[in-house]
């Protein structure tokens, strides 16, 4: 799995088959700041992700 | 938030509908209204735009358009002036710009050479002024802003924290009692993660770096506590937002209100001799 983290920097991992919210608990990443894209479409924390899969991880938070 | 699985229609239009109702329940605008967006080019303001625009058509003689403070934050501030530029150059709704260099004779990097921790607070003082003064340019008769419900369960949160029971209950919109244009948050019970998905869904999101001083915020250890409560105990800010509603309510009428005199020096409304703005000013390092 190719995952893009909120930092632009981009990881491989063999996670196997996991939901979005264990993926992102494992980077320990809470997912109420984030948003994340499965190959591109936005998917909800309990999409499952695979190793075929890329990943973004998007932060929300920018200050006003 | 709702726990609902939505399909990209259903979602924008559940947004916008939030957003309609929150207006129409709480008389945000009214026939008539020139309503001016503080559009600072981040992602809650362009959200906000882009949701009043879209309702525009269902208000009887209401007119829209944007103002942007540019505060003088280096490596920040030139990308989402460059944003909030893009947008309403594609709304075709008239747009001003007022800078902390203008009004106060220097940008906000180089007042906070030294005294970073307090970035917050100081680019507060200075941004109210600098909004109240670029919207009664335009002769607005509401100033819109992007607080979202994130923002504004913060807000509570932190309120209470503090002790700070009469800002708890006190009303932005009303808080000015009169003296200042009227302030309204349609985005209010609109979360953080629901307008980034409402952007991105658009193909909106701003891809915009976060503000350079956001980690010195009391408001950031907050931020973190809540979105972990958010995250364990969905429904946390919306029950605090209740919350609020419900201590309104009980003390309507109830606590005293400050005494608003005009500022000794520059004449505009305050609760003590001299306004915050004015005392801030004698400290700033140009």
């Amino acid at each position: 799995m190719k995952i893009f983290l909120p930092d632009k920097s981009c990881r491989e991992a063999d996670a196997g088959s996991v939901t979005v919210e264990a993926l992102l608990r494992d980077l320990g990443i809470d997912p109420i700041g984030v948003i994340v894209a499965r190959n591109g479409t936005l998917v909800t924390e309990d999409a499952l992700v695979e190793n075929s899969d890329e990943v973004r991880i998007i932060r929300i938070a920018h200050g006003g | 938030m709702t726990g609902r699985h939505l399909c990209r229609g259903h979602f924008i239009a559940g947004i916008e509908e939030r957003v309609a109702e929150t207006i129409r329940s709480r008389n945000l605008i009214v026939p008539g209204d020139h309503v001016v967006i503080a559009l600072s080019g981040g992602k809650d303001s362009t959200a906000l735009l882009m949701i009043l625009a879209r309702l525009l058509p269902s208000w009887e003689s209401v007119r829209l358009s944007a103002i942007t403070i540019d505060e003088g934050i280096h490596g920040y501030r030139e990308d989402t002036i460059r944003s909030a530029d893009d947008l309403v150059a594609k709304y075709g709704l008239s747009h001003s710009t007022v800078s902390f260099t203008e009004l106060f004779g220097g940008t906000l990097d180089a007042f906070l050479n030294g005294r970073e921790p307090e970035a917050c607070s100081v680019c507060g003082i200075l941004r109210r002024k600098a909004l109240n003064v670029a919207a009664e340019r335009t002769g607005a008769t509401k100033l819109a802003t992007g607080h979202n419900l994130d923002d504004e369960a913060q807000s509570v949160f932190m309120n209470v924290l503090r002790g700070d029971l009469p800002r708890l209950v006190r009303d932005s919109g009303s808080d000015s009692q009169g003296r200042f244009i009227p302030r309204i948050k349609p985005l209010m019970f609109v979360s953080e993660k629901e307008i980034a998905v409402y952007l991105m869904l658009h193909g909106a999101w701003p891809d915009l770096p976060e503000c350079p001083y956001a980690v010195h915020a009391l408001r950031g250890e907050v931020r973190g506590m809540l979105a972990t409560l958010e995250s364990k105990h969905p429904g946390t800010m919306l029950h605090l937002m209740e919350s609020k509603a419900k201590i309104e309510v009980q003390c309507a009428g109830r606590l005293e209100e400050e005494a608003i005199r005009p500022c000794a020096e520059c004449g505009d409304p305050c609760s003590g001799a001299i306004c915050q703005l004015c005392q801030l000013k004698k400290t700033l390092k140009k």
